[in-house]
């Protein structure tokens, strides 16, 4: 009896040994993902991974972080507090009147967009070192679009990071002069842009929403537009080569109606050259009509959702187009009307909802003040949607290579074909021509402001005019309420993120923040 | 020594006035002993003659039949668990009992789970709480864990507001993780639950007793799973004899215990009228309507239970059916839970082999709450919620604000949960002192959710519907061994387990748009524009296989030693930090065994101290380790016409291998007492945890990182504490017993490090913003923060000192525009209770009961951001405000500041209970009525609706979400707090 109980008992453990033997293996299975031995095998996988390169440029060609820094810093655009909304921690005012803090979650939010993309083209082009049968343009491409990052990275944010190579050692990443990071955009420009298609995209619609040889070239042109900003000596004359470039092409050509670029459906576009790619149902994030339009004119468009009656144009921006400028349609003015042309009213107030033109004060609890300021309709609100809008964010244009080709050349002291070019512009949108006595660098700016206006360039180019012509145009006095900036002329350059500096001790804050 | 007998003394004074006794030829009586707390009949209980060997058992009804001395007239009544009870029968032939238990008595006999075995009360090392039926909380309790809200020192749950589909939240011993969840791990009759919410799939009524496993060494049998502490749920089960059933039910009525003072009709148009510019008549819609009335009602519940049972010497069984219907206050929100279980033992084999099993099944389906509060407070009194035809007076005033009635009653959100337990265990003993035994266990959960908004006509809004599908499985394993023997005095006691568990997710949902016939709900996706048709699946599983061993020894019952470790694998975590040590050890010295043999007045005294480790394996997901590939941005190839929007693929995450266990140390010294013949008894406990490799989501900088967080062990914070338990039973009569029991729970927790390194990278944070005030024009103002050396949620606010004469609000004497860039200095400001405390009281008089609990918070801060939202009288005339908003003098637009963290220390009458127990009636064994209350009343100063509010939000790391949100302390979800009115019943049959 006794024996065969233990006969039993080291049985049991014998197969308790088996049993935990063969069950310690922690295999990982998964399901829903790719992992890096399996992915990515066949070219459309690879294909689908250097397509990510681009995923950054819908926070930067919408109406994000980039966007707010470059846009409500400037003449162009102010968000008022009305009542207590966009109050929002005093930050909207904060861009308006330049005293931006170094904890600001747009600023970190703008570093963050701009450096996932450049992070992403390292992985990419990591990758594809170890792929096989990959086509020098598919690499070329890759680092023309960082070289785009690296751009908006320095413009924004001055000296930065110089990480090229995505196994670089994060403890050694110190930032470089803009001087160092302007070169190395410059030499990738120059030394990738011919490896790129030629084919716009009416010739090669692959092309569309990708950078081709006049993106970069555009990239290019407006890296030496503001080459006197990054370096201290200007480079005119290769801006205008580099402009010159993409307007000789004869891949893009002037758009009838200027606001037809920016339509629900703009790809049919002949003048935009690179655009981010936006649809109401697969490639969402582009809402500027929400934080434009008044709560109510969501009537007005056939809008599924009430917009957040926020951003505006200030008075003296909105005063520079003459009423037979066809750019002046960018802007809501006066009553507001349902879609049946009933005239709005606010239920809550009772007031007829009349936006006008003047916005006086940062911020003002009256309800006459929710519709202060005209707001913008340049990209056009699409029915039937509330935020993600199907209009394809536009980044670059002919017109803007013709105006910084006329810039180029007055600034050179060879005005060349400037005139004709500035005037293409303005006869399109149906404002007089110019004479050669009109073509100054103030007029040229307003040129600008009319022509881009709401399109992220203002804050590079009111900078550009400040630091060539040594006017206030950036950091100046402006209604409402903002002062002259501090001496130093600090604001120039955002502040490096604070909680960038804390992630990276080796960051040095920029001078003045 | 003289200490000892001065205590003695001063104990015995205060006791000696309850005591009452009284003295006794031969002669017959009867009589029946039931429970003093709900009046079910007792069996097995012992009824002594005092003073004498003569004596019985009572029988299966409880009732005795006793022959004894006619000069005697007091019988001893006496049964484990319970105090023993000294009867007068002087004059008496037939006699009533009822029995009062008492819950922490340090009783020789009651037995305590322990996890993977259980223990005898006395011989318990760790710090383990024990409460059972008997001392449940009474009324509306429809979920578990409001039964045991406030009873167990160190135990905090919190239940903010009554929504029937609420989930409370459940803290052991404070703060234990910044990210992950801190739910106590639930172990329901030896299964580990995948969730521990799925605790309140359990009809209340079903479980026997619940063992809280509060110090680390006491939780470190369960390892990586511990560190939030263990919950061991024991149900009811069958037991040997004659079938018995028994049913128990309730129907309640709830209604909202407290309104915010909102403007009505007559305020408001008064106060708008002597607004300037604004014509009154504009405002006025005809309507007198109070909103926060208008969402909400006088809600019903009723619950019933049926349990069958019985069993034979080899066989026994229990099976019940529960049914509950709860509805909210708030309209178009209910739950309805339907439970079945049944569970039976088997011996065989000369009783060497035992068989367990045990299947559970519940549904439950809730209606969630689609109140929206903006709606409510933004729409004037003056507004209708009908019109005269009886169809929804819709409007839209400038922002958020539509008919919150018409929303919430025409929005469908739902869902439908089946869920199954499932066990089997097989135990068979090789040799008398040697068992060796296997487990088996799963339970499938599958969770339904259903969404229909429909388009109102003023919003043009486009209608949507989704449907969700959630299954979550478990296949549980495991191969245990436990060896029992006593060599004269020296006992020792061994446990062995191998376990191996496989957890699964997958779910699947299917979303559309614009359908012609919203009647069909979510019931016909396909039948939408087929553009915005979106569908997503997801599947995970991960693996935790685990070992190991403990030792308990004991010499004389005098000197305990209990050692244990466990090694825990979880492939969650980095290839080199799966495999995890989790050790513990504790000792125990009782001393009423030694030297204090011979106290008469100390009935039993241990002294305790232990020290262990275990670990948070639930504060992340299955696949933080890895590189991972996943879905990106949808990018646009128009050259390709059939196929034109393709999804990019990108590393889903910065992979960090090094990830492992966050680890929880723990020290916990204690005592456990009885005096007085058991007339006091207790539990105090010391413990200093310290929770290391916090896992955080902490920013790296980028470039060169792919993204800007990476999930990383790094941070520490230190708990400390007290937790009080005591019972006393003041009055011990034939007639008439008073209990009274107390808890309390010290706990202070301290952020102490959040700073360290990955991979060589120093990665380190200031602070950690967690918690936003919520509102128009108040987003991107963080105001709780993780600080080290604060308490977790500090506030961090501008201080409030007055407001000018021109209605502006003043920050340490300064209106805003005053401090450069506007910001106004912030100070630090702890929220955190001081203690958390119950006081629970129980009469019996005869076959009346009457008990009632109390429980409050004291120190507590809550910020309302209610008030601070609409106590504003910018908000005239377009939308309706507080009364206090007319005469405080500020007119300046809400500002974040201590002007609304508020006191919400409180004290609430959480339940009472009043009960009548039949004695006879034919064919009934035992039958209890009983009417009960729950939230009679709350006394404190806050300004909300209830000072209760949610302590955490529990959420998952995502590293697409970058800044996490956990609005603890922070008071902005106005779901109201009810106060409920109980009448119910139970009786059972033999």
């Amino acid at each position: 009896m006794k024996k065969g109980i233990n006969i039993k008992h080291i049985g049991a453990m014998l197969c308790l040994a088996m049993l935990t033997q063969a069950c310690t293996k922690l295999d990982k299975n998964v399901y829903s993902n790719a992992t890096e031995n399996n992915f990515p095998k066949t070219p459309a996988q690879v294909t689908a991974v250097v397509a990510s390169a681009y995923n950054a440029m819908t926070s930067i060609g919408n109406d994000g972080n980039t966007f707010v820094l470059n846009e409500v810093t400037t003449d162009e655009m102010v968000v008022p507090t009305r009542g207590n909304d966009w109050y929002d921690g005093g930050k909207w005012q904060s861009y308006w009147t330049h005293n931006i803090k170094v904890d600001d979650n747009t600023v970190n939010g703008a570093w963050g967009d701009i450096s996932s993309g450049i992070t992403k083209c390292n992985f990419v082009l990591n990758l594809l070192a170890s792929q096989s049968g990959v086509s020098p343009a598919t690499i070329a491409e890759v680092k023309v679009l960082r070289a785009y990052y690296f751009l908006k990275f320095i413009d924004m944010f001055g000296s930065v990071p110089l990480v090229t190579d995505y196994n670089t050692d994060p403890s050694k990443v110190k930032q470089a002069t803009r001087a160092d990071v302007y070169a190395f955009i410059e030499s990738e420009l120059t030394t990738n842009a011919p490896l790129l298609s030629t084919k716009g995209q009416s010739k090669d619609a692959s092309t569309y929403g990708h950078l081709n040889q006049w993106g970069a070239y555009m990239i290019l042109a407006k890296l030496y537009m503001n080459a006197q900003v990054y370096t201290g000596t200007p480079q005119w004359a290769k801006a205008a080569a580099a402009a010159d470039k993409v307007i000789q092409s004869g891949q893009y050509s002037l758009q009838p109606i200027m606001l037809d670029n920016f339509a629900v459906v703009n790809d049919g576009s002949v003048e935009n050259i690179f655009v981010v790619p936006f649809d109401n149902t697969y490639i969402k994030g582009f809402s500027i009509e929400m934080n434009t339009l008044n709560y109510v004119n969501n009537l007005t468009f056939g809008l599924t959702g009430q917009p957040y009656n926020g951003w505006c144009t200030p008075t003296a921006f909105f005063r520079s187009f003459t009423d037979q400028d066809a750019r002046k349609k960018m802007w809501l003015i006066g009553q507001q009307y349902s879609s049946t042309g009933q005239p709005l009213v606010d239920v809550k107030t009772n007031l007829s909802v009349v936006l006008s033109p003047y916005v006086l004060q940062l911020s003002n609890p009256a309800d006459t003040f929710r519709y202060a300021g005209a707001r913008s309709i340049k990209y056009y609100p699409q029915a039937g949607t509330a935020g993600d809008m199907s209009n394809d964010g536009v980044i670059f244009r002919l017109s803007d290579a013709y105006l910084m080709k006329a810039e180029a050349e007055i600034r050179a002291g060879a005005p060349g074909d400037a005139l004709t070019l500035v005037n293409a512009i303005r006869t399109r949108s149906g404002v007089p021509v110019w004479s050669a006595s009109d073509l100054t660098l103030p007029n040229l700016l307003a040129e600008r402001g009319r022509e881009f206006a709401w399109e992220g360039w203002r804050r590079n180019d009111l900078i550009r005019f400040e630091v060539a012509d040594g006017v206030k145009y950036y950091t100046g006095p402006r209604v409402p309420e903002k002062v002259q900036d501090a001496a130093d002329n600090h604001t120039l350059i955002l502040p490096i993120p604070s909680q960038q500096k804390i992630s990276n001790p080796n960051l040095n804050q920029n001078p003045g923040y | 020594m003289q200490l000892k007998n001065l205590l003695k003394v001063s104990c015995l004074a205060i006791f000696c006035f309850f005591a009452v006794s009284v003295m006794a030829q031969n002669k017959v009586i009867t009589g029946k002993v039931t429970d003093s707390h709900d009046g079910t009949s007792m069996p097995g209980v012992s009824v002594v003659a005092k003073g004498s060997t003569i004596g019985t058992n009572t029988g299966p009804d409880g009732s005795f039949k006793l022959s004894m001395p006619a000069g005697n007239n007091t019988l001893e009544v006496s049964f484990i668990g319970y105090a023993k009870q000294e009867v007068d029968i002087t004059g008496k032939t037939n006699v009533h009992i009822a029995l009062v238990g008492t819950a922490t008595a340090l009783s020789e006999v009651q037995i305590v789970s322990v996890g993977y075995g259980s223990q005898r009360r006395k011989d318990v090392t760790g710090a383990i709480s024990s409460i059972s039926a008997k001392d449940f909380n009474q009324g509306e309790a429809t979920n578990p864990l409001l039964q045991l809200q406030g009873k167990v020192p160190g135990l905090v749950i919190t239940n903010a507001g009554s929504d029937p589909t609420g989930t409370p939240t459940v803290r052991l011993r404070g703060q234990t993780s910044i990210t992950g969840n801190q739910n106590p791990l639930v172990v329901l009759d030896g299964v580990l639950l995948d969730d521990p919410n799925q605790l309140r799939n359990i009809p209340p009524g079903d479980i026997a007793s619940v063992d809280v496993l509060k110090d680390a060494s006491a939780a470190s049998i369960y390892g990586a799973r511990g560190a939030n502490g263990v919950l061991l749920v024991t149900t009811k089960k069958g037991r040997e004899g004659g079938t018995s059933i028994s049913y128990d039910g309730y129907a309640g009525v709830d209604k909202q215990s407290k309104y915010y003072d909102l403007l009505n009709r007559g305020q408001f148009l008064d106060a708008i009228s002597k607004l300037p510019n604004v014509t009154v008549s504009t405002y006025d819609k005809g309507g007198n309507t109070d909103w926060q009335k208008a969402v909400t009602r006088t809600a019903y519940t009723n619950s019933h239970a049926v349990a069958i049972s019985g069993g034979s010497k080899n066989f026994n069984y229990r099976g019940s059916v529960s049914y509950l219907n709860q509805q909210g206050v708030a309209i178009n929100n209910d739950k309805n839970m339907l439970g079945l279980r049944f569970s039976a033992q088997q011996k065989a084999l000369d009783n060497k082999l035992e068989i367990n099993m045990g299947i559970t099944y519940s549904r439950i389906k809730q209606n969630y709450n689609n109140i929206n509060y903006d709606y409510v407070f933004n729409t004037p009194p003056t507004y209708p919620v009908y019109n005269a035809d009886g169809s929804y007076y819709a409007y839209s005033l400038d922002y958020n604000g539509h008919n919150p009635v018409q929303h919430a009653a025409l929005t469908l959100n739902n869902s439908y949960e089946n869920l199954a337990i499932l066990y089997a265990t097989a135990d068979y003993n090789i040799i008398p002192s040697l068992k060796i035994g296997v487990m088996g266990a799963t339970n499938p959960d599958h969770t339904q959710n259903n969404k229909f908004n429909p388009a109102f006509p003023t919003e043009g809004n486009i209608n949507n519907a989704k449907a969700e599908s959630y299954d979550a499985n478990s296949y549980k394993t495991n191969i245990h061994i436990n060896y029992d023997k006593t060599f004269g005095k020296h006992s020792v006691s061994a446990t062995g387990v191998y376990e191996y568990n496989d957890y699964f997710t997958n779910n699947f949902t299917a979303y559309g748009e614009n359908y012609l016939v919203p009647e069909n709900l979510n019931n016909n996706l396909q039948g939408g524009n087929p553009q915005k048709s979106a569908i997503t699946s997801n599947k995970t599983e991960y693996k935790l296989i685990s070992f190991l061993a403990r030792v308990q020894y004991n010499y004389d019952s005098r000197f305990y030693a209990t050692a244990s470790i466990r090694r825990d694998g979880s492939n969650k975590f980095g290839a080199n930090h799966e495999w995890g040590y989790f050790p513990a050890m504790d000792v125990a010295y009782r001393l009423k065994r030694d030297l204090l043999k011979d106290v008469e007045w100390i009935d039993d005294l241990k002294i305790r101290a232990g020290y262990g480790v275990t670990g948070n394996s639930d504060a992340i997901g299955p696949y933080s380790a890895i590189g991972l590939y996943g879905t990106g941005n949808t990018y646009y190839d128009p050259s390709d016409k059939t196929f034109p929007y393709k999804p990019s693929y990108q590393p889903s995450q910065n992979p960090n291998p090094d990830l492992k266990w966050e680890k929880r140390q723990g020290t916990n010294v204690g005592i456990n007492f009885s005096l007085f013949n058991n007339r006091l008894s207790g539990d105090i406990d010391y413990y200093n945890d310290k929770t290391k490799d916090l896992l955080y989501l902490y920013h790296v900088p980028t470039p060169p990182f792919l993204y800007s967080t990476i999930l990383a062990n790094v941070g520490n914070l230190s708990n400390k504490g007290v937790d009080i338990g005591l019972t006393g039973q003041p009055i011990v009569g034939k007639d008439f017993n008073w209990t009274i029991g107390g808890n309390i729970t010290f706990v202070k927790t301290r952020i102490t490090k959040l700073s360290g390194t990955y991979n060589g990278f120093n990665l380190a944070v200031d602070q950690i913003p967690l918690g936003n005030a919520l509102g128009r024009g108040l987003s991107s103002t963080p105001i709780t923060y993780l600080k080290p050396g604060y308490a977790p949620f500090v506030f961090y606010l501008p201080h409030y000192t007055g407001v000018d004469a021109n209605g502006n609000e003043l920050f340490d004497g300064q209106t805003v525009d005053k401090y450069p860039g506007g910001i106004p200095p912030s100070h630090y400001i702890d929220p955190s209770p001081k203690f958390n405390y119950g006081i629970t009281n129980t009469f019996n008089y005869g076959n009346w009961s009457f008990n009632f609990f109390l429980r409050g918070v004291y120190g507590q801060k809550a910020f309302n951001n209610t008030l601070l939202q609409f106590e504003t009288v910018t908000r005239l005339p377009g939308n309706n405000t507080t009364r206090d908003a007319l005469t405080n003098g500020v007119k300046s637009a809400p500002t974040a500041s201590d002007r609304w963290l508020q006191g919400a220390s409180y004290l609430r009458l959480d339940n009472a209970a009043l009960g009548y127990t039949f004695n006879k009636i034919k064919g009934i064994s035992s039958l209890r009525v009983y009417l009960a209350t729950n939230n009679l009343f709350v006394i404190t100063k806050y300004k909300g609706i209830d000072p209760e509010i949610a302590n955490a939000i529990s959420y998952t790391p995502d590293p697409s979400n970058v800044t996490p949100q956990n609005q603890s302390y922070i008071d902005n979800n106005p779901y109201p707090k009810t106060r409920s009115f109980v009448i119910g019943a139970n009786f059972s049959l033999k």
